[in-house]
Parts: C-alpha cells; structure tokens; sequence
C-alpha cells in the first residue's frame, strides 16, 4: 500500500481522446485517498463534420457531469475551477491522445544494425509509421533514394549516425541526400528533421538543413556501437508528435493549453503506467502492458524501470483491423469461436468493422468473433514485440514472451466484455504468457490516464491503481515442457490463514483452478513433475509466497506453448467450453 | 451523441474543397465548369531526377566545387549541356546526361529533373468553381442529386446511370451484361460474382453502383480499372430502400460516380452526384445533429444490418442481445417490426 494523502485534496478531470471515443475521468479524494469517481464517453469528432475534437470533449464532460452531478462545464463550455466547497470544477485537468492518423515517418542512420535499429525502436515506440528508412547500405541509388524521400510526404523524418566522436563524413552525405529531396518539395510540405545522432555534427546539420526545414535537436541515440540512449531522443519525438498532429487535429492545441501538462500520447501515457506499476508493486520478472485499440495496439514492457513501448497504428479492433487480416489465415480467427459461425459471415462482420469502427457487437455470435479476432491482433502484436523483451528476462521456453509479473490488459474490446471469464482466455490465449503471472484488466480504461495524471500527483496514480479501479483477474501459473498427454505435470499445496490445504493434482492439457477469493493471500509450493519448468528453472519447484487472490483464483494454465486446437470444430467446441467452465465453475 | 450520418439527398447544393497534396499548380480558373474527372491541378510529386556529383567528376573538393558549377537551380539544359567544369590545360567537364532541369544544388551535387510527369489532381466533383486558394486548393459548387456510399475502389468516372437492378434484393450477375451498357454507370444489387466484376471492365463501362459486395470480392473490386461504389457494405444486404428510389428516377442521368477510399481523417467517402440544372439553390445539407425521436435511421450492424427504421424511443443505459451494455433507441422497422438497436449500430439517413 502506498503511504500518504493525498497531497491536497486535489481533483482531477482526465481526457482521453481515442480514435474512435473520446473518455473524460473523474478523481477525487474520498475518506482520505484517491479514487476514481466516474467517466463520461462521448464520440470522438476529430473528422467529419466537425474536424474539432473539443466537441467530443465537451459531450463526454457534459456526460461526466450529469453522471456526478459535479459541475465541470460553465456556459461557455470551459471546465470550471474547483468552488470554496470542493463540489464543482477540478483543480487539474490532463489530456492524452491517440486520435488522427499516424505521423509518416522517414528514419535515416549509417548502419542498418546500429543507429538505423535504434532510429527505428524510437520512431516504433510513437503513434508512426516508418514510410521509408534509408541507411549507407541502401541499395538504391542515390537519386531514387532522394524520389523516395519526396514522393513518401513525409510529417518527420529522423537523422542518426555516428558515435560520439565516431563517424561524420558519412552522416554528413545522408543529410546532404536529405536537403537535395526537401528542396524538391514546397516550403510548406517540408517535414520537419530531428536530429539524434553524433552530437559533434549538429552545428554542421544545422548548417545544411535548417535553411531547408526546421532542425530539433536531442542527444546522440547511438553514444557507442553497444549503448542505446534514447531518453531524450523520446523527448523530443512527444514533443514533435504533438506539434504536428495540433496542425491537423482541430481543437488539441486547445485541450492542451487547458492541460496541467504537455498532452501526451496514449501509447506513452499507458507506458509510464506500466513502469509505475512495475516499480510501486515490486515486478522482479517485469510487468507487462497491451492495450487493445480500436486502430492501435500498444505493448510496453517494464522489467525493474526500464520502459520499451511498440506502438502498432495497424493493428486494432475498428480500422486497425485491416492490418490483422492482411497478415491472417482465417483459420487463426475461427479458431478461438466456440460457435458454428460461417466463414462468409466472420469474414463479413470483421471487413465491415473497419469502414464502421464505432459499431458494437449486438449479438453473441458477433461478441464472439471480436473477441477471437482480439485474440489475432494481440498475438501479432506480441509477435512482433518479441525483439524488444531483453534477452536477460527469464524465458522457460524460446520463442514465448518471457517470464512476466504481471500483464496490465487495457483496451474495451477486452475490458467491456461483460463475462470477465471471456476477457481472461482472450488474453491467456493471445499473449500465451508462461512462468507465475497475475493478470489485471483496466476494466474503466483508466490506464492511460493515470499514466498522464502520475506527472501532475504520483499519488493518484499509486492511490487509484492500487484501489479496486482495477479487476485483478487471477494469478496464472504456467508449466512448459514436454509432459505425456494427460499425465499429471504439477503438484500443489495450498497454506491459506497457516493452514496446509491437501495435496492438489494438476494434470496436463487444461485449465484448473484453486479457489483464492479477491484479494486474500496464501502461500503456494508448487512441485512441477516430467521437468516441467515454472520459470524457476527445469523440473524445480519451490514456495511462492503471498500469492493474493483474483476474480478467478489461482489458475492453472497446463495447455502448452503455444496452444494447438484441433481442426475438428465440435472438438475445438468442447475444449473452448471446458476452459470457460474450469474458470467459472459450471458443468 | 452526434449521430452519424450517411446522406441521400434529393436536391442539395454540394461543396467541396479539394485540397492538394503538396503546393501545385492551379490549372482551373473561377467560374469554370467541371467535370468530375478534369484535372484542377498539378503538382510536383512523382518526377524524376538523376544526382550528379560534380565534386567527383571534377575531381575538386566539395567546398571548391560550389565555385565550378555553371548552372543555377531552375535552369532547363539540354543534353550534354555543361553543368560544370574547371578550366586550364587538364580542364574537366560535367554535362548533362539528358535534357532537363536544375532542381537543386547542395554541397557539390545537382539534382537533375529530367521528368516532368507531374501528378495530377481531378476535381471528382462535377460543378461550378466558386474559390481558388492558388497552389493550394479549388472549391467546386454542384447543384445536384447525392448519394454517399460506404466503400469505393478509389477511382472516379462518369456516365449515365443505368439501373440493371430491378428492386433492393437484386443480384448482379455475368449474363445481365453486355455491350450495350458500353459507357454507362451500372446500378446494381449484391454482387457474389468474380466474373461479373471481369465482364463489366471488359464492355468497359464507366462505373459500378452496388448496394453490397460479398467480402471475398474484395483483392478483385480493388484492380478493376473502373470505378466501383459500394452503398451498404460487405456480405449480403439488401440495398437501402431511399437510395434505390432515389437512384431509380435518375435511370439515364448523367451522373459522377466519385469512388474515392472512405477517409475518416478527412472525411471523404465514395458518392453518387447526379448534377441537376434548373433546380434553383437548394440548401447544403445539414452536418450535424443528435438522434431524435421520429428520424429515420439506418441499421449498421447487427441483426437488422442495412434495415431502415424509425426511432420511436431512446435508452440511455440497456443490456443488448450480446450483454453489452450502453444506449440504445428502439425502433419500428420499415420491413415491419420492431426492434432495439445499439446507438453506435445507427446513422441518419440526411
């Protein structure tokens, strides 16, 4: 539990502009500590016909509002500030964003491996897509390179190369090919250039580019061949992310001038929520975060403080759903549905989500194949974070996700669905974690938020995050290995309140559960057979202690890695049934 | 909440900015007239250039080099023309490998153009051109007949309307084409059928109205060469009684099919404008409004997918069918009926 107050009975109204709604978030001090009050949701209206994202604001204050009964709202629409009495206005206001198209990108570094890679995990981290990236080994020649860069249009283009001290020459000539292609274009299409590489050549960059464009500057991404700093570099790419995207979303520039802070980006916003969570709640294997889009799905990563974020524009339940079935069979979809639902009718339903992203599955059988294309996207997602983990995390088994505390679920399709039974398979089938892992879900999509409000009062976020804000869906324990089918792969012993419980069996294949109502602790010793391994290496087993209770308990997940469903549907039926049941107890 | 809002409009005063990609050149002037496949501008992208290091070829260093170079950036040179040189007894040449222009100059290179294929930009908007914001955008006036689909393959064309469909149900098929729909914008219902697709491009006609399109048709729609609207959506669904009326008195109108991607950052969607003359000055349409009690409404999703309906109640917080929670409107259906639908499942018809 964090200690203290809060600091002065601060309130706060939090915005956050998705891409398809627009959330406005009440915080408050009751009986001495944070929480979170209410949310208002309104229509995100950064397009047609009003081009002005304030009114989307507006509508989900003015929703807050009526939910509250607070008023936040005067005549004029502005939010008020608080009243001698504490019951009208907020004393702060902060704003994250992940409305408007990505920023197109250019990322230029000498070597592939070296300053283009990290120029590359910088730019992935935003809201972007990389529409060109152009390095030494570049086989294109050099006026097809210069076509390239101004026929893409680029909003920014990104200039690294050379370690402190190192190479100049050579950068030199990529910023030269850089000023001969934006000479090609009109002032006003020029994108702007930052700068992030051998901080000796900036005067020299300066002197090239900024008669062309604008130059923004940071530290050396690259300082030597094996260290990566890309701290400030982040900086300024949040900096420049906002800039350009208040030239083409009407009504941020507003919202940010009301904003205790810098408005933010949702993806970095729910990344500093991560970190936090990985540091205030002592994540010794590291926490993990996706939340789930409507055009984008965010993954960040957090092992002792140390932030990597993926930011996939492509990849989402409305638009972003586009870019999951370019690179899906059907049958990775179809495999998750647990109903016999033509094809044709799948095919359908997620091909016109797209061109209406803002529609809501109204039946079951649509529910049902939101939630196994969510399955899709995340699983690419974390296909594609792979690289990004450290390689000195715990992996039990290559090719997965390593060894996580804990994986923060955010993102409606996954938070809204009404059975959190639904929302916990989802995630345990996309992310297929392994070792001991709790998972909680952002039920009020809160995450982002928090993680714009930690700058303006830490203790909010450490308060609200550790209120019941969020649903603690269990903790997951997960063996991989070689077992024989069927075969016993754990043994498990409970200590609940002193007390040893009996011996539990836990075969392979499955899903079981031990009951550990929310929020009480027990101890678990845990004795893996066949060399299954648990994360604490192979066939060891051991104590975990203050294993604390979730909506489901402690789970078992002995499926294997990755998980294999059968091609007949009736079996996938009764295995999909089986899972659901083993979590909520049915026959 | 602001209510979506897919328009059907009989008589309408459209307008629209098209804005350029870059900074162009402007080639329309006020008062013209269009068409909606005329060019209105041009701008600079997708030339072509050839870099030439005259540094290297001079053999002189590159802060030496800016001195020997003989051309200025804009200059138009022909074939082996002399873009730089250095003089004396070992004098050395750089000339141009093809005719072209100095696009630009920067630490000892030249950028050469040696195309001109510039891009250019159509006006997709049949009518009257009201303002010019010069290299930057044209704004077109139509009187006309609109009617905005869902999907479009990105092209635009234009003919006469041409009703092949004989009622909402209709289904497209091969055999219903022919040569003597040559040139005309189709009209049809559902179309399931690849080979319909590849024979109206064959004919060719201009232009492809479907009320739907199954899904797997998709890879296909996207490479004809002509444009394809598609009203409804993806699968199986009956085209809109409004827009099937509407359409249907203009049978033989001469018509723009705008089939232009669905943009919701800008807000673009494929249309249909039929341009009316002798029509008067009819009001633009209205951009914004709420869900109100009495408006017709069309269905997005769900199991009234494409039915029309009339709103006869709004709930703020109902479980749906799926146990979703949130607003909902519960409506008489035109088919008969009536039903609860999901708020964000609905659009106005305007």
């Amino acid at each position: 539990m964090s200690e203290g107050r809060p600091q002065s009975s601060n309130s706060l109204v939090a915005i956050d502009l998705g891409s398809v709604n627009t959330r406005a978030q009440f915080f408050d001090a009751v009986e001495g500590r944070y929480r979170f009050i209410a949310a208002g949701e309104a229509a995100t209206t950064a397009g047609a016909p009003t081009f002005d994202t304030n009114h989307g604001v507006l509508q989900a204050l003015a929703q807050l509002q009526e939910i509250t009964g607070r008023q936040l709202l005067n005549e004029r629409g502005l939010l008020l500030a608080p009243d001698a009495e504490g019951n009208a206005g907020a004393n702060a206001l902060t704003a994250t964003f992940s409305a408007g198209p990505p920023l197109r990108v250019i990322t230029v570094g000498l070597l592939e491996g070296v300053s283009l890679h990290s120029v590359n995990n910088l730019v992935d981290s935003f809201h972007c897509e990389i529409v060109d990236s152009l390095s030494l080994g570049d086989r294109r020649s050099p006026e097809q390179v210069i076509d390239a860069i101004s026929q893409n249009l680029p909003d920014l283009v990104v200039l690294a190369g050379g370690t402190h001290r190192g190479a100049s020459l050579s950068v030199v000539r990529l910023a030269n090919y850089l000023a001969l292609a934006l000479k090609l274009l009109p002032e006003s299409a020029r994108p702007p250039i930052l700068f992030v590489g051998n901080e000796n050549l900036q005067s020299e960059i300066d002197t090239l580019l900024a008669p062309i464009t604008k130059v923004y500057k940071a530290a050396n991404i690259r300082p030597s061949l094996d260290q990566e700093n890309l701290g400030p570099a982040e900086a300024a790419m949040s900096s420049l992310l906002y800039e350009v995207q208040a030239k083409k979303l009407g009504g941020l520039h507003l919202l940010n001038q009301l904003s205790e802070t810098r408005l933010s980006h949702s993806a970095q916003a729910f990344g500093r929520t991560v970190r936090f969570l990985s540091t205030v709640i002592d994540a010794p294997k590291g926490m993990l975060g996706v939340d789930l889009g409507a055009s984008t799905t965010t993954v960040a990563s957090a092992f002792a403080g140390e932030l990597e974020v993926r930011s996939f524009p492509g990849l989402g339940m409305g638009r972003g759903l586009t870019g999951m079935l370019a690179e899906t069979q059907l049958q990775q979809i179809t495999r998750w549905l647990s109903y016999d639902i033509p094809d044709e009718f799948v095919l359908d339903y997620l091909y016109n989500k797209p061109l209406l992203p803002a529609t809501l599955p109204s039946t079951p059988h649509e529910l049902a194949i939101e939630m196994a294309a969510a399955r899709q996207v995340v699983r690419l997602a974390i296909g594609k974070s792979l690289p990004m983990f450290p390689a000195n995390a715990i992996y039990p088994l290559t090719g997965t996700v390593p060894w996580f505390d804990r994986i923060l679920v955010a993102g409606s399709t996954l938070t809204r669905h009404p059975r959190p039974e639904h929302s916990l398979l989802a995630v345990l089938d996309a992310v297929q974690p392994v070792g001991v892992v709790t998972v909680i879900l952002d039920q009020n999509n809160l995450a982002s938020s928090l993680g714009a409000a930690a700058a303006v009062d830490p203790v909010l976020a450490v308060q609200v995050l550790e209120s019941n804000a969020f649903m603690n869906l269990g903790t997951v324990i997960v063996p991989v290995g070689s077992p024989r089918p069927g075969s016993t792969v754990l043994r498990v012993q409970l200590v609940r309140d002193g007390q040893k419980e009996e011996v539990v069996e836990i075969p392979e294949g499955g899903i079981t559960v031990l009951p550990l109502a929310p929020g009480k602790a027990a101890d678990l010793f845990v004795q893996p057979l066949q060399n299954m391994n648990i994360g604490l290496g192979a066939g060891r087993g051991g104590w975990i202690r203050r294993m604390v209770g979730g909506t489901f308990g402690l789970i078992f997940d002995t499926r294997g890695r990755p998980i294999q469903m059968p091609t007949s549907f009736n079996k996938r039926q009764e295995l999909l049934q089986t899972w659901e049941h083993a979590l909520t107890g049915g026959g | 909440m602001l209510a979506p809002i897919t328009y059907i409009q009989p008589l309408t005063t459209l307008r629209r900015t098209r804005q350029l990609p870059v900074e162009g050149l402007i080639t329309v002037s006020l008062g013209d007239r269009l068409r909606g496949t005329d060019v209105i501008a041009r701008t600079g992208l997708h030339k072509q250039h050839i870099m030439l290091d005259a540094a290297r070829a001079l053999g002189a260093p590159a802060s030496r080099v800016s001195k020997l170079i003989q051309r200025v950036v804009g200059e138009e040179v022909e074939e082996g023309a002399i873009l730089a040189g250095s003089r004396g007894l070992a004098s050395r040449q750089l000339r141009a490998p093809a005719a072209g222009k100095i696009a630009a100059i920067s630490e000892g290179q030249i950028l050469l153009q040696i195309s001109d294929a510039s891009a250019q930009v159509q006006a997709r908007v049949p009518g009257l051109v009201i303002d010019i914001d010069p290299g930057q955008s044209v704004t077109l006036e139509c009187i006309c007949a609109w009617v905005q689909c869902l999907w479009g393959n990105d092209l635009v064309g234009e003919g006469n309307l041409h009703m092949v469909a004989d009622g909402p149900q209709h289904q497209l098929t091969a055999d219903q084409i022919d040569m003597s729909l040559r040139g005309a914008i189709l009209v049809a219902g559902h179309c399931s059928q690849r080979q319909a697709l590849e024979l109206a491009g064959q004919v060719p006609i201009r232009g492809l109205i479907l009320g739907s399109l199954a899904t797997r048709l998709l890879p296909v729609a996207e490479k004809m060469e002509y444009p394809i609207a598609v009203l409804e959506g993806f699968g199986k669904i009956p085209f809109n009684g409004d827009a099937f009326k509407l359409l249907s008195m203009h049978n033989g109108a001469a018509t723009t099919l705008n089939a232009q991607a669905n943009n919701p950052h800008s807000g673009e969607r494929p249309e249909i404008i039929i341009p009316l003359t002798d029509a008067g000055h009819p009001p633009q349409p209205v951009e914004i409004q709420s869900f109100r009690i009495g408006q017709t409404v069309r269905v997005l999703s769900g199991k009234y997918k494409g039915q029309l309906g009339e709103i006869i109640e709004l709930r703020g917080n109902v479980i749906y069918e799926s146990q979703l929670r949130g607003p909902a409107a519960e409506l008489t259906l035109a088919g008969g009926g009536r039903g609860r639908v999901p708020l964000a499942n609905l659009e106005l018809l305007g």
